[in-house]
């Protein structure tokens, strides 16, 4: 899975006889491009409403760029995920540059953690978190104290050689 | 062709014939106008001998085969290609030091004087300098440096050609009895042409004249060139 | 965190100076400008030509310069305005570790007949050393 996208997918019910203005349904859909993501709408609107591919048409897929790009922000994700044994729902926080990144490592996340795949989950909500104290997870929390600062302990350099008589000093 | 826009990738909208209309390409176009030689005639009149005979006949020139051949000979395809005359790489210029890399003087840096019509570069060490003849060598073998030797308006004589370079011809061979008794025997050697050292001594005065002017690039010339541990000829730049 | 004794010299932290090591900006120099977790932080270089962007600490190395008071989250204007003010690119070029890493790039990138006169000094000096070394024993 390459990196994620945001789009927004809009669509419809096809307009008939009965129902000449159909409602239209708006999404917004984390992707890896736009024909995943018209997919994913189809599978949403199925589940919520009574439309389906079959009968219904796509308006538009839009890319939704991140305005702020190289400010850090802190997200709160709320997804529903099935997993082995039954449905679970979750709240995450992330530390990223946009919303896409935060969804992307989300998906890392779930799969590092509870070998969960693309499919089983569902992502429900993705909010930025504005104020500091209303993030609720301590390893964010950790990252917003006002004079953080930490080593960087065991860094290895690079030897000129492959076989040299010293070992490495780490520290 | 803009005239001709592409209607898919490959595919234009007129056809070749319609393109050559519309660029007016007729005008371009070559006529016969060169007068053909005048073609052989196909007979020719012969005194036949013989008093029935008519005294005269009708000989065609040429007289057609009484066989066919009895088996295809195939005829080559006909190349319509033609070599390009080789290239001068761009890092050499008159004056370049050369790193020759094969051959007798392989490791010496030379100075290169010219390109000659076969594509060779004509370099020379100076000889005076570390031993390396007038000679030609290929670029392929070469490895250009930035280093330049000033050769200013230098002109290189237009003698120096490839078949300056040529070998002469091979002088009769000795009879067998001799080369049977001269076996063993170190073979005469020819003296070098007067003319040749007096046109090598020419080239390399004017080169000599200005390697002079910096410090160390005579040593420089003088000194072989070769890889040491660790050094690696596409990490180096010259 | 901050109040207690450490055996570290170089912290991650904003203002801290960092040599990139990887990448197109390889062998620059920049700031942290803000800590985005343990992994990465966003750097910045406005003087070193090096665009504000996320970077790991993988391909990063700390460096002892720290630009002082800088405000967390500076943007690119501020942190130019603090860089300079301390003369941090002067500071930086002026370490030995700079200047040895200038005198390696440098003689990488000789040609052939300068690395030939380099021989030719390093030897002249061997030899005065040596000539030095016997007088001063005799």
């Amino acid at each position: 899975m390459g990196s994620l996208t945001e789009y927004q997918v809009v669509g419809r019910h096809i307009p008939t006889e009965h129902e000449p203005t159909p409602k239209i349904y708006r999404m917004r859909i984390f992707a890896v491009n736009d024909v995943v993501a018209k997919s994913r709408f189809w599978y949403f609107l199925r589940k919520l409403k009574k439309v389906k591919k079959a009968n219904g048409e796509i308006i538009g897929v839009n890319v939704i760029h991140e305005k702020k790009p190289l400010k850090v922000k802190n997200f709160g994700i709320w997804i529903r995920y099935d997993s082995r044994s039954g449905t679970h729902n979750m709240y995450k926080e992330f530390r990223e540059l946009s919303r896409a990144d935060a969804v992307k490592s989300l998906y890392q996340d779930m799969a590092a953690r509870h070998r969960a795949r693309f499919r089983s989950i569902h992502i429900l909500r993705v909010v930025e978190i504005a104020k500091a104290e209303e993030v609720r997870r301590p390893y964010i929390k950790q990252l917003l104290q006002p004079k953080l600062r930490f080593p960087l302990p065991h860094r290895v350099t690079k030897a000129r050689s492959t076989f040299v008589a010293h070992r490495p000093v780490t520290f | 062709m803009a005239r001709s826009k592409e209607l898919v990738h490959g595919v234009g909208r007129l056809s070749r014939s319609q393109v050559f209309a519309r660029r007016a390409l007729y005008k371009g176009q070559k006529k016969g106008e060169t007068p053909k030689a005048a073609e052989p005639a196909p007979t020719k009149e012969v005194t036949v001998g013989g008093e029935k005979n008519g005294g005269k006949r009708l000989v065609p020139t040429s007289k057609a085969s009484r066989f066919y051949p009895a088996e295809d000979v195939p005829q080559p395809k006909k190349s319509r290609k033609t070599a390009n005359p080789t290239k001068l790489r761009s890092s050499i210029t008159p004056g370049t030091v050369l790193i020759l890399l094969a051959g007798r003087f392989r490791g010496k840096r030379v100075v290169f004087v010219k390109q000659l019509e076969s594509g060779l570069l004509l370099v020379t060490g100076p000889f005076k300098v570390n031993g390396v003849p007038l000679r030609r060598v290929n670029q392929a073998y070469v490895i250009a440096t930035s280093t330049k030797v000033d050769l200013g308006d230098y002109k290189v004589d237009e003698k120096f050609t490839d078949a300056y370079f040529a070998k002469g011809a091979k002088k009769a061979a000795r009879s067998a009895e001799e080369e049977f008794f001269s076996e063993g025997k170190p073979k005469e050697k020819e003296a070098f042409p007067e003319s040749k050292s007096a046109d090598q001594k020419e080239i390399d005065k004017a080169i000599l004249a200005s390697i002079k002017k910096t410090e160390h690039l005579a040593k420089y010339l003088k000194a072989s060139w070769g890889l040491s541990k660790g050094e690696y000829p596409h990490q180096l730049s010259f | 965190m901050s109040t207690q004794e450490s055996n570290f010299q170089r912290f991650v932290e904003v203002g801290r100076v960092v040599l990139l090591k990887a990448g197109p900006h390889s062998g620059h120099i920049a700031v942290i400008a803000e800590i985005i977790d343990h992994n990465r932080a966003i750097v910045d270089g406005p003087t070193t030509g090096v665009p504000r962007q996320s970077f790991p600490y993988r391909h990063l190395t700390l460096t002892p310069l720290k630009v002082k008071a800088l405000p967390r989250n500076a943007g690119s204007g501020t942190v130019k305005k603090y860089v300079e003010k301390e003369e941090i690119v002067a500071k930086w070029d002026s370490s030995s570790w700079a200047k040895k890493r200038a005198a390696v790039e440098k003689r990488r990138t000789l040609n052939d007949f300068e690395r030939f006169q380099v021989m030719i000094h390093k030897k002249g000096r061997r030899d005065r050393v040596r000539k030095l070394l016997k007088s001063s024993k005799a």
